[in-house]
């Protein structure tokens, strides 16, 4: 079945990105559901920016400013059809320094727990700025997963599951960006912001294949830290006529060569291009220093707070989908509350300022904030004094788009050791967060030589609890 | 240079594990600080006692006169307890945040806490700049502040001059700072960086600091204890490592260090100087090697004898005598319960040489 968006889209003749698809052999498994989240009010969205592609399409994209001054376009480049902005918490952050505290307990660690504005629900004292906030958040205080180690761990809370091989199941982004992004965007659909270039496990991990079976195109964006991204000056010695020019020849010989040879690696490149000639026209989203003094120092000096500050500001300005990492520095074996002390208030007020920041600002209802790790940290303190892996029993949290808040799902034994009601795994989880985003969590996906898979596996259901 | 050997006298375990104690003046009692409460632990036969709970981890234990000790805990509070008439007597509440550390002057007078939580300042995680005085002085008798000093948080060690006249604290950027107790002075600061660590991999932050520190006999010379740089700041395999300082001076002068191939690597968290000054032991966590707590002679810096006790050391303590020292820590914490409780996890042990 093909539905209005794609009629819309194979009617649009500019639209060389998506023929381009059609011509890629990874796009061809896709089925047609796949290319859309099915719901009316992305569809519209959509094509009003394509309509808004074609209206502006003689206009100068050369500067993002540039891009935005058309009204059209920038009106609808900015629509808010579903988004998500996750904090990842790489390294594993402690359910007990966070979402639930066992306070007095031999578990319980050294920080107390406060009263939240939910009536009988307390979380760590080091989430004040939460606390007044819990009536817009779901919390679950349910997770339990399989792995054990980071790799492992993040692997399956970034993909929703764990390997199959030969298939390499995409990444969260990466499906939401193709699921909601707005394809032919100069804004990256799905940006990383990670300024650590090193992180043992998490390093592995980004160097690997991000989209899966999606293709490069759907891959993230990496920005921030030592990471800024190169060679998108544009050069100003050669008019715009020639800068249009080399780029169509650049676009017709990639094209020619990727049909003539059904090349992966020329879709790849001519991804990796497409993107960066996108990026050149929208360079300034990633300059911090471009952001309002007074917004920068309300999110807070750190890294990780001037890059959910970023986040929003991508989300505001087209990007679908933004992943904030910080390294994986929760990862606290030896220093687990000497690192709890400073990580845990940053996390609180960067949840705090961004929630009431897109609710401010009206977007809070269709973006989705997650924040979360890969796995909790044990009841018990190693000889070191701090926290080792522990899947069994965790806590993550979540607001906005498609996620009722004042919510928490699930709960564990006096002591944290085990889930004692409302068990979520990371099937559920990934269901609820696809439900809560418009995306069909069950989506059937065909791939000539492997077997049927869906996007969440076993028809795993998502949290009603905690869904609009 | 002469070796000693340590010899373990005694070995209890206590309930919860240890993060301080103090040795009462006839060194036939201890007083431990433990994550879930103060004990009393009779050093002869191994007897221990639950007094009283602060509201958060027992951070530091000094023994005034008599029969009065004073603790200190994450719940920035000091607590004075009369273990005669095993009574609180008195509970202060001197800082927001936790107190990393307290020092009782040789005479007793005054207390030394210090505190600071480690915020994000800057994009890589500068510390914010305090937002309570770090350095609190109170006197020991009656409770009332004394005076407020600054410093840069964390602030994770403090001692007291043999003289009751200077307080040095030191942070987790490595940096040393001495006041005059009288007028509240600053009279040196330096930073030594050895004891500081900014993740090269996995977490761009600071992490780490000075541990421990002790005046020497003549007041002149600061001993610090801590652990080298790392890359990766929660991996904990930084170098063991002590610095002895002289201070008194325009240009403090770094005198003496951990010597080359004398230690492996985890966090040294106590220093305990022998009553003679002749030596100096200091006690962490093994990460690597083959000791975790090593007795230093204090003019050479040679280690002089050391042991493997196999759980975490975070107090060492010199009886009386400068014949015995009490080393305290945990273990792991018990991953079940067996019989309805949680088995012992701290530890005190007592050595001879």
């Amino acid at each position: 079945m093909v539905d209005a968006y794609q009629r819309g889209v194979q009617v649009q003749p500019l639209t060389e990105s998506l023929q381009l698809m059609k011509s890629n052999p990874f796009n061809s498994n896709r089925t047609a559901n796949d290319r859309t989240c099915g719901s009316d009010e992305h569809t519209v969205h959509r094509r009003l920016f394509l309509q808004g592609a074609m209206t502006a399409g003689a206009a100068s994209t050369g500067s993002f400013s540039g891009l935005f001054s058309i009204p059209a376009l920038g009106e609808v480049t900015r629509q808010t059809g579903k988004k998500c902005i996750l904090l990842w918490l790489c390294g594993a952050p402690s359910q007990f320094e966070t979402w639930d505290p066992k306070p007095g307990t031999e578990t319980g660690g050294p920080f107390h727990a406060i009263s939240t504005d939910l009536p009988g629900v307390q979380i760590s004292s080091l989430m004040p700025r939460c606390a007044t906030i819990m009536e817009k958040l779901a919390v679950i205080r349910s997770m339990k997963t399989e792995p054990g180690e980071h790799f492992q761990g993040i692997d399956v809370l970034t993909r929703g599951d764990k390997p199959r091989p030969p298939f390499t199941r995409p990444i969260l982004g990466s499906v939401i960006a193709q699921q909601l992004g707005q394809l032919d965007s100069p804004v990256p659909q799905f940006v990383l912001l990670d300024p650590c270039p090193e992180g043992n496990e998490f390093k592995q991990f980004k160097a690997g294949n991000w989209a899966g079976w999606l293709g490069a195109e759907y891959g993230p964006i990496r920005a921030g830290g030592d990471y800024s991204i190169p060679n998108i000056e544009r050069v100003n010695e050669i008019s715009e006529a020639d800068h249009q020019d080399r780029e169509a020849l650049r676009q017709f010989l990639s094209r020619k060569f990727e049909n003539d040879h059904r090349s992966e690696a020329a879709a790849s490149h001519n991804a990796a291009f497409n993107r960066v000639n996108g990026l050149m026209s929208c360079a300034p989203l990633f300059d911090l220093n471009q952001l309002p003094e007074k917004d920068r120092q309300r999110y807070g000096g750190g890294a990780f707070a001037q890059h959910a500050l970023q986040a929003r500001h991508l989300i505001e300005n087209g990007s679908t989908f933004v992943m904030v990492a910080n390294g994986m520095p929760w990862d606290n074996h030896v220093f687990q509350h000497e690192m709890h002390q400073m990580l845990v208030p940053e996390l609180d007020n960067v949840l705090y300022q961004l929630i009431t920041d897109l609710e401010d600002r009206g977007m809070l209802q269709d973006t989705l904030v997650i924040a979360m790790g890969e796995f909790g940290r044990t009841p018990w303190l190693n000889e070191a004094r701090g926290r080792d892996h522990y899947p069994k029993a965790w806590s993550l949290a979540m607001a906005g788009g498609g996620i009722r808040g004042g919510v928490v799902h699930g709960a564990t034994d006096p002591l944290g050791f085990e889930v004692v009601d409302g068990k979520v795994d990371n099937r559920n989880l990934f269901a609820t967060i696809f439900k809560a985003l418009g995306v069909d969590p069950h989506q059937e996906y065909e791939l000539p030589g492997l077997p049927t898979f869906h996007r969440v596996e076993d028809d795993a259901q998502p949290i009603q609890e905690i869904l609009v | 240079m002469e070796k000693i050997e340590l010899k373990r006298v005694k070995d209890f375990s206590l309930p919860s594990g240890v993060l301080s104690a103090a040795v009462s003046p006839d060194a036939r009692k201890a007083v431990v600080g433990c994550l879930h409460g103060v004990f009393r632990l009779d050093l002869e036969t191994g007897n221990h006692e639950y007094l009283y709970q602060h509201g958060s981890y027992v951070s530091s234990v000094a023994w005034l006169t008599g029969e009065t000790v004073v603790t200190a805990g994450y719940d920035g509070e000091l607590c004075w307890f009369d273990l005669a008439s095993n009574a609180v007597v008195r509970r202060s509440k001197v800082h927001d945040f936790w107190s990393w550390d307290m020092a009782v002057s040789p005479d007793q007078n005054l207390i030394a806490s210090v505190t600071g939580q480690y915020m994000a300042g800057g994009y890589k995680y500068e510390p914010q700049p305090e937002r309570e005085p770090s350095i609190r002085i109170l006197s020991a008798k009656d409770g009332e502040l004394v005076r407020s000093l600054s410093h840069v948080p964390s602030v994770q060690a403090v001692a007291i001059s043999p003289d009751n006249k200077l307080v040095a604290a030191g942070n987790l950027m490595g940096e040393v700072r001495i006041y005059d107790l009288v007028d509240g002075s600053l009279v040196s600061k330096w930073t030594t960086p050895a004891f500081t660590s900014w993740g090269i991999i996995k977490s761009h932050c600071y992490l780490g600091g000075i541990f421990s520190m002790k005046f020497s006999s003549e007041g002149d010379q600061l001993l610090l204890a801590g652990m080298g740089p790392m890359r990766d700041p929660m991996a904990g395999n930084g170098k063991q490592l002590w610095q002895r300082w002289k201070w008194d001076g325009k240009n403090p002068e770094l005198l003496d260090q951990t010597h080359q191939g004398d230690a492996g690597e985890g966090l040294m968290e106590t220093l305990a100087l022998a009553p003679d000054s002749s030596h100096f032991l200091m006690g962490g966590r093994l990460r690597g090697g083959d000791w975790n707590a090593a007795l230093f002679d204090h003019k050479t810096g040679y280690r002089i004898a050391s042991v493997k006790t196999g759980y975490r050391i975070t107090e060492a303590v010199y009886h009386p005598d400068g014949k015995h020292v009490l080393l305290a820590g945990a273990k792991r914490q018990p991953t079940k319960k067996k019989e309805g409780k949680f088995q012992d996890f701290g530890r005190v042990e007592v050595y001879a040489f």
